[in-house]
């Protein structure tokens, strides 16, 4: 048999409520609906395999947001990111988020994950922040992964692998009724109603286009192709601030994570050529990014993590950690150039742009209790618009997703399917294995990722967006009318690339709409170079309306945690005082 | 149809069956398919193969075990703990770590006499997280062993159980000959509030060990003690190792010794940038008037960290 | 009928970063860890060897096949274009 042959076939199963994605939010998000409801049928449906996937396949090494007592509060917390996210923030997700995660801490701790204790088993704290102390180092975060699995198997929760969902369906009545899944070793179909479905379904992280040129050496874990943000935007679901995107500080060339975070608390940092540190503002922002950016770009790039300075006792401490957990491959990375963090700092550089709540706030919109905008639609994790929520974000995120979930499925039945829907997806999934010749998904791919990267990346100038959105354009007829795909492996390849093509297309749409800048770098515009409250101190939601694509304001929540005009102020300070190297900049690019 | 759309469940006589197979690579395979079917008649099973003559089959035994919860996983790595092999008994002192179920404490006490330094050590880093009082007994009692690291989680126990009754024990391992001890058991001590106990502390500062050092500067800024002289933790601040410098001045912050002010400002001047930010920072929270002209200064340090430091310290200055 | 359907394909090689020792691994044996705790999907048994193999060169080298292998039959290497 030939690897990965296709197969026909369709089977249709139905539950109460259906969890798409098996990475963080979604195993919390599948756990806490069938703790709530233990009679309830829920199903947890994953494009890879539970055991490792998703953005923590290997680990993490560490929480970047614990809202821990005695360290911070919630109301500090939630203070901070709104003025990380210049004030663009319905606060009240955030605090219950910031509410909620000291429990899910706990309840991971007694999964078996290891968080850094005290010698007297307290949770080791650590202060990264000017204001409040939000890191907690997880020196065998290997093991999250692994404990996770455990407790879905004792839970014997319904879990399907190899099964990536293509669309969702809604009855006649506009809630959600179902998806439609395909297997990725042999391209048979899954219908799947459902009363409630949560989608968990990670980053758009292989948006950008790596340097190296290698399409999977991304940032992100490369399977979140951002398939479920095209799918929430073709059910009519809003997306929030788009462009909002996300761009991490990394190692250069290994174009992985440089978790300054962990080795901040050790005394190791980020700093230009001549040693020195130069990022003013204190929490992970678009701002911190631009410093990032703007220093890169002068004299006194590149950028280095600097640890050379450090005991070697302590530099042996960072080095189990960060080569072990979460990226293990980088110890490798740096062995084979023969990079010595007791003798040199380490090249550090920016990563290709993605949409992730995790670290910015570009996400599928939700409320406090993780709903969309569509009835009987919840979102949790990287792709729901809960700003900066990282791990923990996911999972307490999850937590309250499933409970509300399987609360609702309980007081609703099963929407109707329209066959004849369900026809037409299977139809368009099935395209590119329909035709003898044709292009290589990778190749589509590689071309709206290379795009992205010659035309999206910011700093965003609007006349090449415009030629973005006319190549993405002709990109798109060819993977309609021209892809091909010859197994059920390349079929998966052909599906992601047409995630990666409507998220590509929705960074470009919402760009153009939000006409000022802000967020730092994040939304850079030249055009339109100063942020503009009396106009733009709001939302923007990207949605499909009668087949087109659709951008709208929407108004920001009143804050529930209000924002002293003093605080406000030391912020918009920092802002001043660097505006003449930002300018600086903008003209040298 | 729709049967092989979930994680199948498993064939548990076949896999019962593929347990006693002559091939140790068949064995092994079928160890993977029960650790992975989460049914508790699978961790039946897996006990009844912890004296596998493979070691590969015991090693994925060890790792597999865990999975299940109750005590019956505790005793089977109690078990493979003591394999001759190397691989295997790793495997199994990680396990013991990830358990959190308290009903396994006596299985691991009851493991404590083993002639084994390696046995013991684990079993103790196992019943730190437990926190069982069933531990404290034997954990003192671990603080006398010969070897290095049982003292070291023994210290570890003690300090999890946070009983001031415990306290004069942890004193006597901070005199311990090897500086990882000591290290631990001055750190173990934050959480006292006995006079004693601050002693203990303020000794640890004068520890020919830097790291202990550090420790020591670092718990004397949770000390609660009335009357605490903090003379010894401002001469910490000229100490040879920028580390225990910075973790002085966090405490002598935190405690609120403004009379150290000067003390501190002085290190505004050293090489090390971290240092210079704590500086900084502490200034800040002492706002001391007569620091106002070093700050001034520190606010055109080459790193943006202290600036920034400073700027906040500064306006905290004018404020009061 | 548009060029592209026109165009005839071709196969061009390319070094893989993931590397299984056919000695160690036990694939032949019932054995599939590798293969299913891969993200991206990547790795297939041989129907020729019965051993693991890297099928497809879609690698995050993110290295649960190296940890989770339970023969250490899995090597990653950092792939030539990253390194």
């Amino acid at each position: 048999m030939a690897l990965d042959q296709l197969i026909d076939g369709t089977s249709e199963i139905s539950c109460d409520v259906l969890v798409l994605g098996g990475g963080t939010a979604g195993p919390m998000a599948a756990l806490k609906a069938k703790q709530k409801n233990p009679k309830s049928k829920v199903i947890l449906l994953e494009k890879a395999n539970v055991k490792r996937s998703g953005a923590i396949s290997m680990g993490m090494d560490g929480l970047n947001n614990a809202v821990i007592p005695g360290h911070a509060t919630p109301e500090q917390y939630v203070r901070e990111i709104t003025i990380a996210n210049d004030g663009i923030v319905d606060q009240k997700p955030v605090l219950k988020y910031a509410e909620r995660c000291y429990s899910v801490i706990e309840e991971l701790d007694r999964f078996g994950i290891k968080f850094q204790k005290t010698e007297n088993g307290d949770f080791a704290v650590k202060k990264v922040h000017h204001l409040g102390a939000y890191v907690l180092p997880m020196p065998n975060g290997d093991t999250v992964k692994k404990a996770l699995y455990r407790q879905l198997k004792r839970a014997q929760l319904l879990i399907s692998n190899r099964y990536m969902a293509t669309r969702l369906l809604k009855g006649s009545d506009g809630r959600i009724a179902g998806a439609i899944a395909v297997n990725t070793r042999t391209g048979q179909f899954l219908i799947i109603r459902a009363k409630a479905i949560i989608l968990c379904m990670g980053a758009a992280g292989r948006l950008g286009l790596p340097a190296s040129g290698y399409l999977f050496g991304t940032y992100e874990n490369a399977a979140n192709s951002g398939d479920g943000y095209a799918m929430a935007y073709h059910a009519g679901a809003k997306l929030a601030n788009l462009e909002c995107f996300q761009i991490n500080p990394l190692i250069k060339d290994y174009n992985g994570p440089a978790c300054a975070y962990v080795a901040g608390p050790f005394g190791a940092y980020t700093a230009n050529n001549e040693g020195n540190r130069f990022i003013d503002c204190d929490y992970w922002s678009g701002q911190m990014m631009l410093e990032f950016y703007t220093e890169l770009q002068s004299g006194k790039g590149p950028v280095f993590l600097k640890l050379n300075h450090l005991h070697d006792s302590t530099i042996s401490e960072i080095e189990d950690i960060l080569h072990k957990v979460e990226r293990p491959s980088r110890g490798k990375f740096h062995e084979q150039r023969g990079t010595d963090y007791r003798a040199e700092m380490i090249e550090m550089h920016i990563s290709e742009i993605g949409f992730c709540s995790g670290h910015s706030a570009s996400g599928v919109f939700v409320d406090e209790f993780a709903r969309t905008t569509v009835e009987g639609l919840y979102a949790a994790g990287d792709m729901a618009s809960v700003p900066h929520s990282y791990m923990l974000g996911a999972f307490t995120n999850g937590m309250i997703a499933g409970e509300h979930a399987v609360e609702y499925a309980a007081g609703v039945s099963l929407a109707d399917i329209d066959a004849e829907e369900v026809t037409r997806e299977c139809e368009r999934v099935l395209a590119p294995t329909k035709r003898e010749r044709g292009i290589p998904p990778n190749q589509i791919e590689y071309k709206t990722r290379r795009l992205v990267n010659d035309y999206l990346q910011p700093p965003k100038v609007p006349r090449k967006y415009q030629l973005a959105q006319q190549r993405f354009a002709e990109v798109r007829e060819d993977l309609e009318q021209g892809m091909l795909a010859r197994n059920a492996h390349e079929l998966l390849r052909a599906l992601e690339a047409s995630s990666i093509l409507d998220c590509a297309d929705m960074a470009a749409a919402a760009s153009l709409f939000r006409t000022e800048s802000r967020w730092g770098l994040y939304h850079l515009r030249t055009d339109y170079t100063d942020r503009n409250d009396a106009d733009w101190f709001c939302h923007t939601l990207v949605g499909k309306t009668d087949g087109r694509m659709t951008v709208e304001k929407r108004e920001v929540q009143p804050y529930v945690v209000p924002i002293a005009d003093d605080e406000k102020d030391l912020y918009y300070r920092q802002r001043t005082r660097q505006a003449d190297d930002v300018a600086a900049t903008r003209i040298a690019t | 149809m729709t049967a092989d759309l979930f994680e199948d469940d498993v064939d548990l006589a076949a896999l019962a069956e593929d347990l006693q197979s002559d091939d140790p690579q068949r064995r092994r395979v079928s160890v993977l398919a029960l650790s992975d079917s989460g049914d508790p008649e699978a961790s039946k099973l897996l006990l009844s193969v912890v004296r596998d003559p493979d070691p590969g089959v015991r090693r994925q035994v060890a790792l597999g075990l865990g999975t299940f919860g109750g005590p019956g996983d505790a005793e089977g790595l109690v078990a493979l703990l003591r394999d001759a092999d190397p691989g295997v008994s790793q495997a199994a002192a990680e396990g013991l770590c990830e358990i959190k179920d308290a009903d396994a404490a006596p299985v691991l006490v009851a493991g404590l006499t083993d002639a084994s330094p390696f046995v013991r050590a684990s079993l103790l880093r196992g019943l730190k997280e437990l926190r069982s009082a069933l531990a404290l007994g034997p954990a003192l009692q671990a603080l006398q062993d010969e070897d290095t690291e049982v003292r070291i989680q023994a210290v570890g126990v003690i300090g999890y159980l946070k009983r001031e009754d415990a306290v004069p024990a942890l004193q006597a391992a901070a005199r311990d000959p090897d500086p990882h001890v000591r290290r631990t058991a001055i750190s173990a001590l934050g959480f006292s509030r006995l006079a004693g106990g601050v002693a203990t502390l303020v000794r640890g500062l004068a520890d020919n060990a830097w790291s202990v050092r550090e420790a020591a500067a670092e718990a004397l800024g949770y000390t609660k003690v009335e009357g605490f002289d903090p003379a010894p933790l401002v001469a910490a601040l000229d100490d040879a190792f920028w580390q225990v410098r910075l973790k002085a001045v966090r405490s002598l912050a935190q405690l609120g010794v403004r009379e150290a002010a000067p003390h501190i400002a002085r290190n505004l001047d050293h090489p090390e940038p971290n240092l210079r930010k704590e500086a900084a920072n502490g200034l800040g929270h002492l706002a001391h008037p007569d620091t106002r002209d070093i700050l001034n200064q520190a606010a055109t340090d080459p790193d943006a960290d202290v600036r920034k430091n400073a700027r906040w310290a500064l306006s905290r200055l004018g404020a009061a | 009928m548009k060029v592209y359907d026109r165009m005839p394909l071709a196969t061009s090689y390319t070094i893989v970063p993931v590397e299984v020792d056919d000695a160690k691994c036990i694939a032949d044996k019932g054995c599939t860890v590798c293969v299913d705790v891969c993200p991206l999907d990547v790795l297939r048994i041989s129907e020729i060897t019965q051993k693991a193999y890297m099928a497809y060169d879609e690698c995050w080298y993110c290295m649960p096949c190296q940890t989770d292998c339970p023969t250490d039959a899995v090597t990653v290497n950092i792939p030539y274009l990253l390194k």
